[in-house]
């Protein structure tokens, strides 16, 4: 089995990503992105809309691409010297990479919860009062305290920490470190969150806050989530996206690729029979 | 039938004693890793025993030969402050003298005439010219300066303790049998010091002089404060000069500058500067800051300048070091949630880096307190007998003034030598001490 679906894909370029890449109502859209690491391209000719206050979920096995392509909606990936990047990436009609953009405050816009929790070595506190603070969004001491406690409450970490916010963030095991993550990036408000695997230390009650949270946040937000669990790809997401070696294979909406995908690499992985 | 039965059992043994051999081989390996982690952690032991005994050792010998340095023999002399000793003008006691007279007044008479007159039996000019010899020269001064603050104590008599000639001092200090003569101190003298010591005239007290004095060639005189005033700008100037430039250049090349040839070239010129002997730095400091700006000579403000440049690469290798240790998963945080990149530098990295940063400024500070050469070049090792109070003050610092004591000929200076390089590391000490918490504050905050 596995060898067949290598030789599907062995030296073998996907022209056409199956499916509608277009959305109704674009917050951001992708078009022909590619990305390099110096000679070695991971993300290859990808185009894909993500629609406004919906969450789109990224599955694909792991080394696809899928942690490049996110960090290049945000410019995460402008730290990384060896990283290049072509095509188009607007959000809302702007292009993100074009030298007006200042790449601050699309970043403001545009949150990132990391694949592996990185808390700053600062208290609780200052961990989600942090972006609050440097964006001026706070008009008191009150207020702040406010954001504070209610992002601690939205990522479901507040009643755990509630005594110790002034410890050190770096004390807190993985699973909240987790938390504190989701909790520090919600607290600026950001236009679009992306989140690279927010769960995946998560026990199944943490992870059903957070998948609750994520459901909320769309009202208001617009969400981008790579994950690993299908299960959690299939109860969360409205749009999933299946990339492969670099290439977007297939999207559509969520029910249509769990239920009936139209590419046989899809299907062999949603059916665990790949990666 | 059994024929098979046993076969399995075999195969099953087999199983069995393969998984036991497997658990033996294991242990046994074990035994040896376990002596091995033995024998490493013994010899950490005895190393660091040895750099203790080492230190200890060192302390001990210092400590042993500066002591006599830290006290001082002062001899009670009855002064009588007479008006015509003094050749006061006029010796009409009623009349009170201004401060023109005072300052004129013939002080080395009176302390002689009063010296003689505790001794009448001496005459020949020679003997009282050896009578002179047991008191320090300084102690016309010190009498002048008590008349001058109190001029009613013209015409009369005091006991005054005064302090002993350097011969006299290392004399008591050495096992002397009372009367005998020994070293510089001849028979004559040595039966008036005991005829002083058994009167309970003569005392030995603290040595404070050493520490309010500055360079003397009296060796009884001769203190520290001027050498460590000059340290104490000296060493304000190298860090108020290497510290920011330094720290700020690693954050620089490490967080802001584009790798690329310009950048790989200067790291290796830094790596490089790190390398050159000091002296060098000495000679740049006298082309370039003496000769073309003019800067005054033996100015600590040029020693100081000099030492930094000695003490940047130190600093700039160690920040670079310690900031390039920061994870990058900290600055992806930061910059993520929208910091700027001077925000995640001063933020976030310089402060996780800071405790690395401070270790290396103390190591710099510290070749730079202990340097000597580089001094040499622009003017700094000389004999400076007033105590800087500013940065373009004549100037010389600890090392060059324990260079200069161990040069001297007088043995009192010996003493002092070791007393100075004591006084030089207890400065070291609090150095290191000061870093160490700072350190420690840092890390507690970056915990
Ligand atoms: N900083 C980097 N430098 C060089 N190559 C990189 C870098 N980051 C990722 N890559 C390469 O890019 C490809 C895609 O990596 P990416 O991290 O995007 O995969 P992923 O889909 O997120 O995998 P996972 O599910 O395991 O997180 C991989 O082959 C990886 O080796
Ligand atoms: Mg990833």
């Amino acid at each position: 089995m596995t060898i067949k679906t290598k030789s599907l894909t062995d030296g073998m370029e996907i022209e056409h990503t199956v499916g509608n890449v277009f959305a109704d109502d674009p917050k951001m859209s992708m078009r022909n992105v590619d990305v390099f690491y110096n000679d070695k391209q991971a993300i290859k000719n990808v185009s894909i809309d993500l629609a406004r206050n919906q969450v789109t979920a990224l599955i694909g096995p792991s080394g696809c691409g899928k942690s490049t392509f996110l960090r290049c909606l945000n410019r995460m990936n402008d730290t990384i010297d060896i990283c290049k990047i072509k095509g188009s990436l607007l959000l809302d009609g702007e292009d993100i990479y074009h030298k007006k953009m200042d790449p601050v405050l699309l970043r403001a816009r545009v949150g990132m919860v990391f694949q592996k929790p990185n808390p700053f070595p600062k208290s609780i506190y200052d961990n989600v009062a942090y972006g609050p603070r440097i964006h001026g969004l706070a008009a008191s001491k009150d207020d702040l305290d406010e954001i504070v406690v209610t992002s601690l409450q939205k990522a479901g970490l507040y009643k755990e920490v509630k005594d110790r916010l002034s410890s050190s963030g770096t004390g807190l095991s993985g699973g909240q470190q987790q938390r504190l993550c989701i909790a520090r990036t919600i607290a600026v408000s950001p236009e679009i969150i992306l989140m690279d695997e927010p769960a995946s230390a998560l026990d199944p009650i943490a992870t059903a806050i957070i998948e609750e949270l994520i459901d909320e946040l769309k009202e208001k937000y617009t969400i981008a989530i790579v994950t690993h669990s299908m299960q959690q790809a299939a109860r969360i997401s409205q749009t999933t996206a299946y990339f492969h070696m670099g290439s977007l294979i297939e999207v559509g909406s969520t029910d249509h690729i769990f239920t009936n995908p139209s590419h046989q690499l899809t299907e062999n992985y949603i059916t665990g029979r790949f990666g | 039938m059994t024929n098979q039965l046993k076969t399995g059992q075999k195969a099953l043994n087999m199983n069995d004693s393969s998984m036991h051999s497997n658990t033996d081989r294991i242990k046994k390996s074990l035994k040896k890793r376990n002596s091995k982690e033995k024998r490493f952690r013994l010899w950490g032991r005895l190393a660091i025993s040895f750099g203790f005994l080492m230190v200890a050792i060192l302390f001990a010998d210092i400590g042993t030969k500066a002591y006599p340095a830290f006290f001082q023999h002062w001899i009670k002399v009855d002064i009588e402050f007479n008006r015509q000793w003094l050749s006061i003008e006029p010796s009409d006691s009623a009349v009170r003298p201004d401060m023109q007279a005072l300052k004129q007044a013939n002080y080395s008479a009176t302390v002689k005439k009063s010296l003689y007159q505790m001794f009448p039996s001496i005459t020949a000019r020679g003997d009282k010219r050896d009578l002179m010899k047991l008191l320090s020269y300084s102690a016309e001064f010190k009498i002048e300066d008590l008349v001058t603050a109190n001029p009613d104590l013209l015409g009369q008599r005091v006991s005054l303790w005064l302090l002993a000639d350097d011969d006299v001092d290392s004399y008591f200090k050495s096992d002397f049998t009372a009367g005998q003569s020994s070293g510089r101190i001849n028979d004559k003298q040595a039966m008036w010091l005991k005829q002083l010591f058994d009167s309970g005239a003569v005392e030995k007290r603290f040595n404070t002089l050493f520490f309010t004095n500055s360079d003397s060639r009296e060796p009884e005189l001769a203190g520290i404060r001027g050498a460590l005033s000059g340290t104490i700008l000296t060493m304000i100037i190298v860090l108020a000069i290497s510290f920011p430039i330094g720290v700020s250049a690693a954050l620089y090349l490490e967080e802001f500058a584009p790798k690329n040839r310009w950048t790989d070239m200067i790291e290796v010129n830094i790596n490089n500067l790190a390398a050159v002997p000091s002296i060098v730095f000495g000679l740049l400091g006298l082309a370039v800051l003496i000769n073309i700006f003019g800067l005054p000579r033996s100015a600590s403000l040029v020693g100081g300048i000099v030492l930094s440049l000695m003490t940047l690469p130190t600093i700039i290798i160690a920040s670079r070091a310690s900031i390039k240790a920061v994870p990058n998963s900290i600055r992806e945080a930061a910059i993520g949630l929208g910091a700027s990149d001077m925000q995640v530098t001063l933020e976030h990295v310089l402060p996780m880096a800071m405790p690395g940063i401070l270790t290396g400024t103390i190591i710099g500070l510290a070749q730079a307190l202990g340097e000597t050469a580089p001094l040499l070049m622009i003017g700094m090792v000389a004999f400076i007998v007033d105590v800087p109070t500013n940065f373009t003050d004549a100037a010389t610092v600890m090392p060059v003034q324990i260079y200069l004591w161990a040069d001297s000929p007088e043995s009192a200076f010996l003493a002092k030598t070791s007393a100075a390089i004591l006084v030089l590391l207890a400065f070291l000490l609090i150095m290191n001490f000061s870093a160490t918490f700072l350190r420690s504050k840092f890390e507690k905050n970056g915990q």
